[in-house]
């Protein structure tokens, strides 16, 4: 799974580096798009009750757990709740990817996109996405899909984020690629002390004119004690 | 909680005391041992689990049971309360994590706990829980290990090694003579073991008894096989 870095607020980045992978459970994580409050809490809302899950039940949590939690609250909220997301992870009964959309619907596909950046990113999933690819193949392919929403959307930015899950651990990897780094300057622009030529020099001293004087003694004050 | 009665059951008797609560801590004195040592590195938390008839599978149900990756806990008294209770931790510690983005200390995870507890004395139609619990947490902040012991009345107690339950004033003694503040989480766990094998009727084996670790790696309860080393090497 793949995310930009941006967070904004219209028109004005708000955040260059921010984190749209969300943990939800040890194999479990989800990139959010929409409002970044709604993401972050509802994924922190799932993440607690899949921990409460698992330590009742004793098992590894399940993706398609995830995903009914997520839309059964999304759901509730019929939409107010601005958060498009995707969930995806591996447990005992084989790795999973779902889209999530804020009124509630899921699809549960081999390669999904959402967020401002997602038709960008789509087209080149449709471009290079094969069956059973091999995982640097994969990393590759999100990673463009990813730049493509990056260059090409206003609202994405930055850099990529990806997250690898496998059966026996995941890789986080933040940042994957720094794809906007600040340019360094190539010149000093700065001017010579003497390239503007003084001409003349004149000092005035400013005239105050003394409108009144009063003299007023300091007394302590006394103390109140009452 | 009963909707029907609007008065608590748990009523001061003339003498000042709260006959209810003293039934329960019978009933908890009643209940299989379990023991709890604080170490310098981690807390050890060991029970027993008899069961009455060998068609029992016992590992399908444990008495230690995990709160977070940070704490968990034991009992002695009854086991259907003590679910409750567990429930309960569970959900309050996540309540703390969602509110804070913090793992809740052991200290206001037992805190919350017996709060609860001493709900279900003063409030209208239940009855004190049947249980103490014995609460090992390991704080991250201030990288040390935690042991508390939570009684029905409510009142909480940090302790450095206590046993509860059938025995637990042998169980006490015992551990007075053999607690040392240096002592390691290796040498808990040998402590712990020998302390229940005090009041242990028959052979001990690791079916019947169940230990859970908590230090800095977080708590986690002892695997059959784990528990089979450490028998061996007391024998």
């Amino acid at each position: 799974m793949g995310a930009d870095t941006r967070a904004t607020e219209d028109t004005i980045v708000a955040d260059k580096n921010c984190s749209k992978i969300h943990y939800i459970a040890p194999n479990i994580y989800c990139c959010g798009a929409g409002t970044a409050a709604d993401t972050e809490m509802t994924t922190n809302m799932i993440s607690s009750q899949i921990e409460l899950h698992r330590l009742n039940t004793g098992r590894t949590p399940r993706v398609c757990t995830a995903n009914r939690l997520l839309k059964q609250f999304l759901f509730r909220y019929h939409g107010y709740i601005s958060a498009a997301l995707v969930l995806g992870g591996v447990d005992t009964t084989g790795s999973y990817l779902y889209s999530i959309h804020p009124h509630g619907s899921t699809d549960k596909l081999p390669y999904v996109t959402m967020g401002s950046g997602s038709l960008a990113a789509m087209a080149v999933f449709e471009d290079g996405f094969k069956a059973e690819m091999e995982k640097e193949e994969a990393m590759k392919l999100v990673r463009d899909a990813i730049a493509a929403g990056i260059f090409n959307d206003l609202g994405s930015g930055s850099n990529v984020d990806l997250c690898i899950i496998t059966k026996d651990k995941v890789e986080y990897l933040r940042p994957y690629d720094e794809a906007n780094l600040k340019g360094v300057r190539q010149g000093n622009y700065r001017y010579k002390k003497g390239t503007t030529a003084v001409l003349k020099k004149e000092v005035v001293k400013s005239m105050f004119e003394v409108v009144k004087t009063q003299v007023k003694t300091t007394k302590p004050e006394s103390m109140d004690t009452t | 909680m009963s909707e029907r009665y609007s008065f608590s059951l748990t009523t001061f008797s003339p003498s000042g005391k709260l006959v209810q609560i003293e039934y329960a801590l019978a009933a908890v004195a009643a209940g299989a041992p379990s023991v709890g040592i604080k170490a310098s590195n981690g807390v050890v938390l060991a029970t027993e689990k008899k069961q009455k008839s060998i068609l029992y599978d016992e590992n399908s149900m444990h008495k230690i049971e995990m709160i977070t990756k940070n704490v968990g806990m034991v009992y002695s008294g009854m086991g259907p309360d003590y679910r409750v209770l567990i429930k309960s931790a569970r959900k309050l510690a996540q309540q703390y994590y969602l509110a804070y983005q913090e793992h809740i200390p052991t200290a206001q995870i037992v805190q919350r706990i017996a709060n609860v507890m001493q709900e279900y004395t003063q409030s209208g139609g239940v009855r004190p829980f049947g249980v103490s619990l014995l609460i090992a947490g390991w704080d991250e902040d201030e990288e040390r290990p935690y042991l508390y012991q939570c009684d029905p009345s409510g009142a909480y107690f940090a302790w450095k090694a206590t046993a509860m339950g059938k025995n637990y004033v042998n169980g006490k003694t015992f551990l007075e003579k053999r607690y040392s503040e240096n002592l390691e989480l290796e040498d808990a766990v040998h402590t712990a073991i020998l302390t229940l094998k005090e009041s242990f009727e028959g052979q001990m084996t690791e079916d019947n008894i169940e230990i859970g670790i908590c230090n800095q790696d977080g708590f986690r309860r002892l695997n059959p096989t784990e528990v089979k080393d450490y028998l061996a090497s007391v024998q």
